[in-house]
């Protein structure tokens, strides 16, 4: 990860088609489409696992179907706690079989559609429910040295919390942070930064001009009037945390993909 | 074994509206969707499938656009699928429903098993699966949450009941209504999404049925919907707990054990 962050090479995030999509022809050409510009200009593809809990197709299976190419060091694989173990299992072992070497394990986000990992499936007795830290032992334990694991940090919960829900998800494994959406300095990404100087850690930044999706993401009131240039809002984030890798979510290919060049500087 | 799925697709439960002169359910224009309950149903067809052979056939009576959910069961792992579809069934209350599905899983042909869901989420009346085994004179048990298969024409499933549950020994064919807890149902892969787009679904009439036209729709329904009014909003309490972190806590579990959550 430390090889993305010295080179510049952004993440971009790729939403797979969602499993109730009537128009799921078209939706997997702009999934391909998007998938080959991003590898086109060297980025790290980030494929996402349900999010929000809206069922779609797994980024793996997608990648299989429509015979994209895998850069190992080009592909990033979400995976949250919400499989069935055959199922997890299933996308390890494809993850695996393409190359793909970075995974961002994280709980995720339910729904009444989607099974949950059970402590049992992974064998646990000093616990009844599965979380990130417990997926990313399974993953260790089971698949050791096949991947690089990351996590997510969220500056929005409370910090002592969240800074102790990330040691253990250190102790268990993980390589790399991936932060929650910010679109301006957070004191607490900064703490982040001074406490772990050797974990890599990546911004994500928020690139939809819709800042009301990203109240609702991370769970926190942004003004409705608030001014909001993805674009500018992501060279300035650059200058915040240079040693950062950054994070693209909701990317516009239309009208943001071609202008990434310029950002960072 | 040939088990038959039967399946409806129902309004997004926060999407639904009523007519308010016919009191019907309004299905134009809301987004609709398989109900929920018959993913049950799917996966333990396609368990049993796999388990002892045979083949699964997924069957539904709704409009046009009644396709997708059967394209969904499709997806998830069933062999066939059936529409029944045509005017003549418009209308149709739970007895006219329950006689056109009895007649198409007759068609069908040497069905062993026919499995439901506990209930549609639109009209919630459970009775669809009983009065299929009614018209076709089968055994029958609701709310089953386990099947086993002791031979090719016995199983032994267990139902629930509002104090636990029974031990039901059954003949086939049976017709079964299955609850949540049966099973984990499979979401469906993109292979399989992309075959049951392909996936042409006959439709069937009254006619290929040899129904009596007078058992169908308005005609054979002894039922009719006199009113229908929304639930009453449930009311939203917030109560803060005040005091030490471990008393918070304390008082935390006190409130969820009363309320039967923990």
């Amino acid at each position: 990860m430390l090889h993305h962050i010295e080179n510049r090479i952004y993440h971009v995030e790729i939403l797979p088609p969602k499993q109730d999509t009537e128009k799921l022809t078209a939706d997997l050409a702009l999934f391909a489409d998007k998938y080959n510009k991003a590898l086109e200009i060297g980025s790290c593809i980030c494929l996402t696992d349900n999010a929000m809990g809206n069922l779609a197709f797994q980024g793996t299976e997608v990648i299989e179907e429509l015979e994209l190419p895998v850069k190992s060091d080009q592909v990033m694989i979400h995976l949250n706690t919400f499989h069935t173990l055959e199922d997890l299992k299933n996308i390890l072992n494809k993850c695996k079989a393409l190359g793909i070497k970075y995974l961002l394990v994280i709980s995720g986000d339910g729904s009444d559609r989607l099974p949950k990992l059970q402590a049992a499936d992974l064998n646990l007795t000093d616990t009844t429910t599965v979380t990130s830290v417990e997926l990313l032992s399974y993953i260790h334990r089971e698949y050791p040295n096949e991947f690089i694991l990351g996590v997510a940090f969220n500056p929005y919960e409370p910090a002592e919390h969240e800074f102790h829900k990330l040691e253990r998800k250190l102790k268990a494994g993980a390589a790399f942070i991936v932060t929650q959406p910010v679109i301006e300095s957070n004191e607490i990404i900064n703490q982040l930064l001074n406490l772990y100087p050797a974990i890599p850690v990546v911004i994500e930044a928020w690139m939809s001009k819709k800042l009301h999706l990203l109240s609702e993401a991370v769970g926190y009131e942004i003004p409705e009037n608030t001014e909001f240039d993805p674009i500018e809002t992501l060279k300035m984030l650059h200058k915040i945390y240079p040693n950062c890798g950054v994070y693209l979510s909701l990317l516009s290919f239309k009208t943001q993909f071609d202008l990434l060049s310029e950002t960072w500087i | 074994m040939k088990i038959v799925v039967c399946i409806k697709q129902v309004p997004a439960t926060n999407e639904a509206k009523i007519d308010p002169e016919t009191k019907r359910i309004l299905r134009e224009d809301v987004k609709a969707i398989l109900n929920p309950f018959d993913h049950y149903a799917i996966e333990e067809a396609i368990r049993l499938r796999n388990k002892f052979g045979g083949e699964v056939i997924a069957l539904s009576m709704g409009p046009d656009k009644a396709v997708r959910v059967l394209r969904e069961a499709i997806s998830m792992g069933a062999d066939h699928a059936v529409l029944l579809n045509d005017r003549a069934f418009g209308g149709s209350d739970t007895w006219a429903t329950s006689y056109a599905l009895a007649k198409a899983i007759k068609k069908i042909g040497q069905v062993d098993l026919v499995l439901c869901g506990k209930q549609a989420i639109d009209g919630d009346t459970a009775q669809v699966g009983p009065g299929i085994a009614a018209h076709l004179n089968w055994m029958q048990a609701t709310y089953v949450m386990e099947i086993n298969i002791l031979s090719p024409h016995q199983m032994r499933v267990k139902r629930m009941n509002e104090m636990g549950y029974d031990i039901c020994l059954l003949e086939t064919p049976a017709v079964l209504s299955v609850v949540k807890g049966i099973n984990t149902p499979r979401v469906p892969t993109l292979k399989g999404r992309i075959a049951s787009d392909r996936y042409e679904v006959p439709v069937w009439t009254p006619a290929d049925l040899d129904a009596n036209i007078d058992n169908l729709g308005l005609n054979g329904s002894p039922t009719r919907v006199v009113k229908t009014q929304p639930p009453a909003p449930r009311e939203n309490i917030t109560k803060i707990i005040e005091g030490a972190p471990q008393i918070c806590a304390q008082s935390l579990i006190n409130e969820l054990r009363l309320r039967n959550l923990l």
